[in-house]
């Protein structure tokens, strides 16, 4: 059964809500795909989020469905701005330096193929010279495909999504064909497996899973008559669908994830009631219904796994949530995975925005799973910037809510997601540990090591991120994206600057970024972007950037550094931090504040932040 | 008029954006700019959805005016009356 699209999850303007609702509802025709795109085209722009252009290439015809896979992006939310190639000229377009896949910036690029367009002779093996024939006609394709992203690879600036090979939905001979080790099934799967592969060891190629997608939506994705006509195999259920799942995997490059899941307890964590059922009635173990609750915490754990913060948050007695904790034999959670707690009888709007500025996060990192109508309801009212996951207290619904969101979409897991719960951990025990008694003598005390970096293959993901995330001591805020990070850093006589940071507790990775570029006159150095981590704020971070930086800008007879401050509704921590380095202020206004050293003098690193040579 | 033929030309005005007032014997593909084959392979999956009907490969090249399609549609058990 096909399951209807959750609209009120959809980031479109209220204004457009009802015609994309309608569009996107139980019987989509094309006149309301229109109407629907009509409604957000008239929408107030800044609602709708940025223009991009996104390229699209396929092995079949993707023109009559242009409409529904617009209407998908725009729900991303952004303006799209769809260059479709013509018909199943992908390796005529990537293989074209001069092609506008490359000439002109885009978002991204995203490849749909299927073995129907690309080796039909697979369909029907017996009639295509057997075994050995098609295995070097599937190595043939492979290495196609390889020189394709080869190509994009080498003269490519935005990402480039490449599907997988859905498995052929018409076959004849469907057993026979299922016992051959080069036939469909097979050679779908030998493909798929590779492109796998190659997109996990090629940064900026991503995988769009067109094989599980055509398998998720099933039979009424597709039209017969369709494919046969229109040379496009999908129904327009299965083109609106399509553009909605294209708009997922887009969506990251344009919205941060979430950094918190915030649990509540009762009904959420486990079945019952604690303070009403007491420990041992709540449900929670290998049967019904206890396992739903069992899988959610799995889901909680693994998303903690892969650098989402928990945070707990209950109406409930702390020790006898802690108690619960302990003796609850089938408890996958513990006590020590959630980085900050509230449990307690406050409302729980103001207990987020304790824990926001505990985590020294904004309100708008923090997504909510709790089966009370009226607590979510509560959190919506107060904090419409918080993500209420799931729709209703049903625990199946709240477990494939949470299964289903795309707040913590990313890309990869960096080796900084995947230690940030220890992080903060630890950063609680610096809060609450030792007898120090100044604060110099406290931070020599950490052992602080940083090591300077210049931004390179191996870090970039991570600046990247970090310029995307990094909110409160971030001087400009400008969410450069890998490929502009790219060109920027290879900006002769550009500075890059990455500091990682250890201290006796362990390494806590990248933690800040400075990026500075030649100004117009080429005797100046303009700093792009300057930000350091908010959880390695106060340890002299910020201070040890300048000071190297200062000192290479010295070592190549660069005479002044232009400083900016551009302020935003969340880094007023960083207002004035140009003036305490001394700059001067050439330039107010409402929109920035412009700084000039000149001569450059060189300063001294902090003395309790030792510098661990790098490169 | 049957009320199925009044929708008939109504879904056909708003499909391909005509005037209002466009009687349905001016729905002809040689007419109607739109109707280009991009415009045919989108207006047969509204007919289907429209109507709940499915068409057979021989009948689709023959769906080019209101009245062929209205006649296609009473092959169906769609009720037409003129």
């Amino acid at each position: 059964m096909h399951s209807p699209i959750d609209v009120t999850l959809l980031r479109v303007p209220e204004s457009a809500r009802p015609a994309v609702s309608e569009a996107l509802g139980e019987t989509p025709t094309w006149v309301k795909v229109r109407r629907a795109n009509a409604a957000l085209d008239g929408a107030e722009a800044r609602l709708r989020g940025p223009e991009v252009a996104v390229n699209l290439l396929a092995s079949f015809n993707l023109e009559p469905i242009e409409p529904a896979l617009r209407l998908g992006l725009q729900c991303i939310p952004c303006r799209p701005q769809l260059r479709i190639a013509p018909l199943n000229t992908i390796e005529q377009t990537l293989l074209d330096k001069g092609s506008p896949v490359y000439q002109e910036s885009s978002l991204a690029t995203v490849v749909l193929w299927r073995i129907e367009e690309l080796l039909p002779e697979v369909l029907l093996p017996f009639s295509s010279g057997g075994a050995e024939v098609l295995k070097r006609q599937v190595e043939l394709l492979w290495s196609r495909i390889e020189r394709v992203c080869r190509a994009h690879r080498e003269t490519g600036k935005s990402p480039l999504f490449v599907s997988t090979f859905p498995v052929p939905r018409v076959l004849s001979g469907l057993v026979l064909n299922s016992q051959l080790t080069t036939g469909p099934m097979s050679a779908v799967a030998e493909l798929n497996r590779r492109l796998y592969e190659l997109a996990a060891s090629a940064p900026g190629i991503y995988v769009l899973d067109l094989n599980w997608w055509a398998g998720h939506e099933g039979a009424s994705a597709f039209d017969p008559l369709m494919e046969q006509m229109a040379r496009q195999p999908l129904s327009l259920r299965g083109a609106l669908s399509l553009g909605l799942f294209a708009a997922r995997h887009l969506r990251p490059l344009l919205a941060p994830r979430r950094k918190v899941l915030v649990l509540d307890l009762d009904n959420t964590v486990w079945g019952g009631i604690l303070g009403e059922d007491g420990i041992h009635h709540l449900k929670l173990g290998h049967d019904f219904p206890g396992n739903i609750f069992l899988r959610i915490q799995r889901e909680a754990r693994e998303l903690k796994n892969q650098g989402v913060l928990l945070a707990l948050l209950s109406k409930n007695d702390e020790a006898e949530v802690q108690q619960a904790f302990r003796e609850l034999p089938d408890m996958e959670l513990k006590w020590e995975d959630f980085v900050s707690k509230r449990v307690n009888f406050n409302h729980k709007h103001e207990n987020l925005l304790e824990m926001a500025e505990e985590l020294g996060l904004g309100i708008d990192s923090f997504a909510v799973l709790d089966d009370s109508d009226y607590e979510r309801e509560q959190i919506r009212m107060f904090h419409p910037e918080v993500l209420v996951i799931n729709q209703r207290g049903d625990p199946l619904h709240m477990l494939q809510a949470l299964q289903s969101t795309d707040a913590f979409d990313v890309y990869a897991v960096t080796a900084e997601d995947r230690g940030r719960h220890r992080e903060y951990e630890l950063r609680e025990m610096r809060s609450t540990q030792g007898c120090e008694t100044n604060l110099e003598e406290f931070l020599r005390s950490l052992h602080l090591q940083a090591t300077i970096e210049s931004v390179h293959e191996g870090n970039v993901e991570r600046v990247v991120q970090m310029l995307s995330k990094t909110n409160q001591f971030n001087l400009t805020t400008r969410r450069h994206r890998l490929e502009e990070l790219k060109a920027l850093v290879a900006m002769p006589g550009s500075i890059n600057l990455a500091l990682r940071l250890s201290d006796k507790f362990g390494d806590q990775g990248i933690v800040g970024v400075l990026l500075a570029v030649p100004a117009e006159d080429g005797r100046r150095l303009r700093i792009d972007s300057y930000l350091v981590s908010c959880r390695a704020l106060g340890r002299g971070v910020e201070e040890f950037l300048w000071a190297e930086l200062a000192r290479q800008a010295l070592d190549h007879e660069v005479h002044g550094v232009i400083g900016e401050y551009i302020p935003t509704p969340k880094n007023g921590l960083a207002k004035g931090f140009y003036d305490k380095l001394g700059f001067a202020r050439v330039k107010e206004s409402a929109s920035m504040t412009r700084y000039l050293m000149e001569p450059l003098k060189p300063v001294e690193p902090p003395v309790w932040l030792a510098s661990n040579g790098g490169q | 008029m049957n009320v199925e033929t009044d929708r008939l030309r109504d879904m056909l005005i708003e499909f391909f954006e005509l005037r209002p007032d466009t009687t349905a014997s001016d729905i002809v593909q040689d007419r109607i700019a739109k109707w280009d084959s991009l415009a045919m392979v989108q207006l047969i999956v509204e007919l289907q959805t429209a109507f709940g009907v499915e068409f057979e490969v021989d009948e689709i090249d023959r769906l080019t005016s209101y009245s062929q399609i209205g006649e296609a549609l009473g092959r169906k058990g769609v009720k037409i009356s003129r």
